[in-house]
């Protein structure tokens, strides 16, 4: 009997394999953050992420010298807004101080290097060779000088894993500079970024620039995110169709920032009563 | 035995690679897939058993590797998949003629297609964009992306077997 079942067992090896490894992916897929996941996922980012971190002495010779030009170019432009802003900022708080008004959280940024970047379809991450030990946490922004790039999914000591603008799980709170309406950011494949949720009657024009809003309890306030590409009115339709253009150039980002925020308790405790 | 772990240290090396060097060749977010030409190659050499197992345990990895997106498991059965299907194109007496022959890059774009509408099946559920628009941007391009690069295993083989002759 035993005989009769390992000779079915070795005729049908391949189709048994195939509905084990089948079981075990969609149990997987419905146990997807339990404590035993975490680890898992924690213990192969730290040996996957030294190795990837070692094999970033691989430069990308062909965009250095152009990026060199670009850097150049922006420092040239940026030592000329800080010197605008600093005025700026000494004007802001003799006003504040005149309104007595609150002011803003500072925050501090952790320097990361891109060590490894996950194209897989629509679900696009970034891998940063920052993680626990330098103070990283799961839900911090990054940024880079061009803007808004995403935010951190999972840590391990000393790597972290980020979900950048174009992967389709991430949305961010986001509003238009110019016309403060608000809209929510989200990505469906393609070149662009979508606004959505924004009423047909608001002012949106292309050009517009988009930041994040106040109201995200991730992502701190005014953060670039895009240029309004084009805007359509769909027939039928309540909301307008926007497509943006991401500030930044996630195909030759190497350089990111995560930035060091806490999260808001009295506030999150707030609209959890509400809710 | 040792051909098991040069396999499990190719595969290891094969996904560093894809999360590192592959982003250099990314056009328009579409890169093209090292880790499936590999089970492909397992398969067509090693038969659908051996596929089955490294299709599991290197999507899983690739899971892993994409952060807490509550999709654990994804690439694990679409890559399973994707050895499974690869598998029936195993042919012992034909091996070297197939790896070494069109039929290589043919088998990629295929097994490449039945995983990418599995994984779009998935994936945009509930999503604003439909499938079929998935697998047009991204699906298709990747797949013809990941053939493309199967023609070089294939140049390789080509001149072992000319070699042989």
């Amino acid at each position: 009997m035993v005989k009769r079942l390992y000779d079915i067992a070795s005729l049908f090896k391949e189709y048994i394999l195939f509905a084990i490894f089948v079981i075990v992916s969609i149990v997987l897929l419905s146990l997807n953050d339990s404590a035993q996941i975490r680890t898992i996922r924690s213990i192969t980012l730290v040996s996957v992420g030294s190795l990837q971190n070692a094999l970033g002495f691989i430069p990308n010779y062909f965009d250095l010298r152009r990026e060199n030009r670009t850097l150049r170019e922006l420092n040239l432009s940026l030592t000329d807004e800080v010197s605008r802003l600093r005025e700026a900022r000494l004007e802001n708080i003799h006003l504040r101080q005149l309104l007595s008004l609150k002011d803003r959280t500072r925050y501090s940024y952790i320097a990361a290097n891109i060590v490894g970047k996950n194209l897989q379809m629509l679900r696009n991450t970034i891998t940063l060779d920052v993680g626990e030990k330098e103070g990283v946490r799961i839900n911090m922004p990054i940024v880079s000088e061009s803007g808004l790039v995403g935010k951190i999914t999972a840590t391990s000591s000393g790597y972290s894993i980020g979900q950048i603008l174009l992967n389709r799980e991430l949305r961010v709170s986001a509003k238009v500079q110019r016309s403060r309406v608000d809209g929510i950011i989200r990505w469906e494949g393609g070149r662009w970024l979508i606004l959505q949720n924004v009423v047909k009657t608001m002012d949106v024009q292309p050009g517009d620039l988009v930041i994040t809003s106040e109201y995200s309890s991730i992502f701190p306030e005014g953060i670039p995110i895009g240029v309004v590409n084009s805007t359509k009115q769909p027939p039928g339709a309540l909301f307008q169709s926007i497509e943006l253009s991401p500030g930044v150039d996630f195909s030759r980002l190497e350089e990111v920032f995560v930035v060091s925020t806490s999260p808001d308790t009295s506030r999150a405790a707030v609209e959890k009563k509400v809710k | 035995m040792r051909q098991v772990f040069g396999y499990i240290l190719l595969s290891f090396i094969l996904v560093l690679l894809q999360t590192t060097i592959v982003r250099y060749l990314a056009i328009e977010s579409v890169a093209p897939d090292i880790i499936l030409v590999w089970i492909v190659y397992l398969a067509l050499r090693e038969g659908q058993a051996t596929a089955i197992v490294a299709g599991f345990s290197l999507g899983l990895a690739v899971d892993l590797l994409s952060g807490n997106d509550g999709m654990l498991g994804l690439s694990a059965l679409t890559n399973t998949v994707a050895g499974f299907t690869a598998g029936f194109f195993h042919n012992e007496n034909k091996m070297l003629q197939i790896l070494g022959g069109f039929q290589f890059p043919l088998v990629v774009i295929a097994v490449s297609l039945v995983r990418n509408i599995l994984y779009f099946l998935i994936y945009l559920q509930g999503a604003e964009i439909d499938w079929l628009a998935g697998m047009v941007t991204y699906g298709l391009p990747a797949a013809i992306y990941t053939s493309a690069l199967a023609l070089l295993p294939m140049f390789v083989f080509a001149r072992k077997i000319r070699s042989q002759l």
